[in-house]
C-alpha cells in the first residue's frame, strides 16, 4: 500500500533536467522522489526543474524535500524550479513562505526558458 | 456547542508512512458532513495528514506504533485530535513564523501548515502520555 505517484525524469541538455511529478507526494513517498532527483544530481544535473502540473496533492514533507535539494543545488551554483503548480499546491508555497524560495513558473516551457537565460 | 459523543469518530492507524493517507480518507470523508466548502474540506484533509506526518516522522519512541485520530463534529466546529504516544518535539516556537527556521526545524514546515489553515491549534507534549495535535476549523458565518 502506496500513495500513488509517477515520477519521470528527463535530462533537457547538460547540466538541465525535468523532473515530473504525477500523483500525490507525501509522506510515504517524498523520499522515491528525493532518490529519482538525486539520481540526476550523481548525473550532473544542477537545475531541476520539478513539474508539479499532474501532481494532486503535497504535504510538508515533499516540500521539505523540494527544500533540501534546491540547497543542495545552491551550493553548485544552481537551483530548483517550480512549474505549472496547481492551485491548492501552489497554495502550500504561499503560506509558508517557499515562494521566496522557490522561482514558480506556469508550465515547464516558461521555467526552461528562464532557467536556459 | 455541545458534542454528541456519538459524534465523534475515532480511528487507530499503524504509526507507518503508508497509513496516513488513510487518516486523510477519513479526514475527507468526515469534512464533508460538516458542510465546509471544498477548499476547506482538502484543508483537513492536509491538516490531518501533516499531524499524523509528524507522528511518523518526529517520534523516535519505537515503542509507540499508534496513532489516534478523533474527529468531533460540533454544531458549528470540527475538533480534531491526532494523538501518539511518543515524545514528539518540543512545539514552542515551531511553525509559527513562516520563515526558513521552520524550513528546517523538524516539524516547522507542517505546524506552518496547520497553523495557517486551521482556527485553532494546540499541542500537548507529555513524557507520560504522549502528543496530542488539536486542531479546529469553524464553520464560516
Amino acid at each position: 500500500m502506496t500513495t500513488p505517484i509517477k515520477i519521470a525524469a528527463r535530462s533537457e541538455d547538460g547540466e538541465i533536467a525535468v523532473l515530473s511529478l504525477s500523483g500525490e507526494v507525501d509522506v510515504a513517498n517524498a523520499g522515491q522522489v528525493r532518490d529519482a532527483a538525486l539520481k540526476l544530481v550523481a548525473g550532473g544535473t544542477k537545475h531541476l526543474v520539478v513539474d508539479l502540473g499532474s501532481t494532486e496533492y503535497m504535504d510538508s514533507t515533499g516540500l521539505g524535500t523540494l527544500v533540501g535539494l534546491h540547497k543542495r543545488l545552491r551550493e553548485s551554483g544552481g537551483e530548483v524550479t517550480i512549474a505549472g503548480a496547481q492551485p491548492r499546491v501552489k497554495r502550500l508555497f504561499d503560506i509558508t513562505g517557499l515562494t521566496q524560495v522557490f522561482r514558480l513558473y506556469e508550465d515547464v516551457s516558461a521555467a526552461l526558458k528562464e532557467v536556459r537565460g | 456547542m455541545r458534542t454528541k459523543a456519538s459524534d465523534r469518530i475515532e480511528i487507530r492507524i499503524p504509526r507507518r508512512a503508508e497509513f496516513v493517507r488513510i487518516a486523510r480518507s477519513a479526514a475527507l470523508a468526515v469534512a464533508s458532513q460538516m458542510d465546509f466548502t471544498y477548499d476547506i474540506i482538502k484543508d483537513v484533509e492536509l491538516v490531518i495528514g501533516e499531524a499524523c506526518a509528524n507522528a511518523v516522522e518526529h517520534v523516535a519512541d519505537e515503542s509507540c506504533d499508534e496513532i489516534l485520530v478523533r474527529f468531533s463534529l460540533g454544531d458549528d466546529h470540527l475538533t480534531m485530535e491526532v494523538i501518539d504516544r511518543g515524545q514528539g518535539f518540543d512545539p514552542e516556537g515551531v511553525g509559527k513564523s513562516a520563515g526558513e527556521a521552520d524550513w528546517d526545524e523538524p516539524g516547522g514546515l507542517g505546524l506552518l501548515v496547520i497553523r495557517q489553515l486551521m482556527d485553532e491549534v494546540t499541542i500537548e507534549c507529555d513524557p507520560s502520555t504522549g502528543t496530542c495535535v488539536r486542531m479546529v476549523k469553524r464553520k464560516a458565518g
